[in-house]
């Protein structure tokens, strides 16, 4: 009997209304391995960027239900602008226009004749990346990383490792390519690094990102000729960024008596903040990338040249 | 027990999930709110028997392939606030607003340390205290959901 009454309190315990399947606990525990493991599959292999391509793809059309409140207003922006602020625009474009034009007739010519020296010396024909122009739909949304997304994707024919620039300089690499969008890790992201080479000096280097807007150029002597000020281009060396590319300007050196290695500090010269419009530069192919030894030592010399020139000309705009 | 209908529930996830695709501009990224977590905490207090630890799983998940960050982060994030929610769920009847908002803070800055140990687990940098500022404009978006969807309980009738 005293059993039967025991029986009974032990139904009494969980009442049908409270009864909702698994225990809370086990169901945590469930899904936190499930996450857990979910993690290091997506960290160590490359099995769910597919499914991660097929959602972004299925996401598109929400995404640009998102972004229409932002396109209108812009449009809207647009319309209203006021007619003198296109006067002016109109103005200074005009007058862009025709300096580029002068300066794009000196292009000409040096580019016939570096065409011509180089077939003297028997050179490679210098790379001619053709480049797509995009536009950027929204910053990445995870606020650790530097990613923008771009609304240029495979079926542009954008591939992964992709150059990205802007009309001032370098702004990153394609990382993620979805249907219709791809994924632009910009130079100040931690996981990114770019060859650059000191304008100056023609001083070759590495420049990483630091997560917070800056480059870092580690693992440089303290002695370094570096200076603040200096300018750094990329370095070709890569074959993914055309050499020349105007990447950051050095903000900071500190000589730490320490450590063996100055800490050098720059920042992009590239507005990702403020330009909506970017160019995708297409990837080399291999056969052309890979450039032999006297030539590349010739395209230093010629990329000499290159940098005074636009010194020059860079004095000649500055009174405007 | 308030009545709520699925409907309801899975189409503001809906909407959450669109406020979370609206593109924030440079600094505002800061001040966003973790619009699927609030609306998931608040239908996970308000109707457990429609929104559970797997729902909450999904939307981080869902969260995690939009944000194009590390999968399954985000989701476990969101399955251990979960946890944490609804192990204290029966007792909130006794809660006033104040204590309730007191109670929503400290769930949203669980999910926010949690984030935060796997991001430096990733190896990356101390993001400093802006990091934290998801949790007031959180609880302000708590706010506009009791508004618009009233109270966890039924209101007293007289």
């Amino acid at each position: 009997m005293l059993k039967g009454v025991h029986q009974k309190l032990e139904a009494q315990q969980t009442p049908a209304f409270f009864v909702r399947g698994p225990s809370l606990f086990s169901r945590v525990i469930f899904f936190c391995a499930l996450s857990v493991s979910i993690m290091a599959i997506d960290a160590r292999f490359n099995y769910l960027s597919h499914l991660r391509q097929a959602f972004i793809a299925a996401l598109h059309p929400l995404e640009v239900m998102a972004n229409a409140p932002s396109d209108w207003y812009r449009d809207i922006k647009k319309y209203f602008s006021a007619h003198n602020q296109l006067v002016q625009e109109n103005y200074a474009l005009k007058q862009q226009a025709f300096e580029q034009q002068v300066k794009l007739q000196r292009l000409d010519t040096i580019q016939a004749e570096n065409q011509h020296l180089r077939s003297l010396l028997n050179g490679n024909v210098p790379l001619q990346p053709n480049a797509v122009l995009g536009e950027i739909s929204h910053m990445g949304r995870d606020p650790f990383t530097h990613v923008v997304v771009v609304n240029r994707g495979s079926r542009h024919n954008i591939k992964a490792g992709q150059a990205v620039v802007d009309s001032k300089g370098v702004i990153g690499q394609v990382t993620r390519v979805y249907p219709f969008t791809s994924e632009v890790t910009l130079i100040t992201d931690k996981e990114l690094s770019i060859p650059i080479q000191i304008e100056r000096n023609q001083l070759r280097a590495i420049a990483f990102g630091e997560g917070n807007n800056t480059l870092d150029i580690p693992y440089l002597p303290t002695n370094v000729d570096i200076k603040v000020g200096d300018k750094l281009v990329t370095s070709g060396i890569d074959g993914v960024y055309p050499a020349g590319l105007a990447v950051a300007i050095v903000t900071k050196v500190q000589q730490n008596p320490e450590s063996p290695f100055a800490k050098i500090v720059s920042t992009p010269v590239a507005g990702v903040s403020n330009h909506l419009q970017l160019l995708l530069l297409q990837l080399p192919d291999a056969k052309e990338s890979a450039v032999p030894q006297p030539a590349a030592a010739e395209t230093t010399e010629h990329k000499k040249d290159n940098i005074n020139d636009s010194n020059n000309k860079a004095k000649t705009n500055a009174p405007h | 027990m308030r009545h709520t209908s699925p409907v309801t529930v899975y189409l503001t996830l809906l909407i959450a999930m669109l406020c979370q695709l609206f593109p924030w501009v440079g600094q505002g990224i800061i001040f966003r709110p973790d619009f699927m977590l609030v609306v998931i905490l608040y239908w996970l207090l308000r109707a457990p028997h429609l929104c559970n630890i797997g729902t909450a799983w999904f939307a981080g998940l869902l969260v995690d392939l939009a944000t194009g960050s590390l999968l399954g982060q985000h989701a476990l994030s969101f399955s251990i606030t979960a946890f944490v929610a609804l192990s204290y769920q029966r007792r909130l009847v006794l809660f006033n607003s104040w204590q309730l908002a007191g109670y929503v803070f400290a769930l949203l800055m669980i999910e926010r340390i949690v984030i935060l140990l796997l991001k430096l687990f990733e190896g990356n940098e101390n993001p400093g205290w802006h990091y934290f500022w998801p949790i007031i404009t959180g609880l302000l978006l708590w706010q506009f959901m009791i508004l618009m969807f009233g109270g966890l309980t039924r209101p007293k009738t007289n």
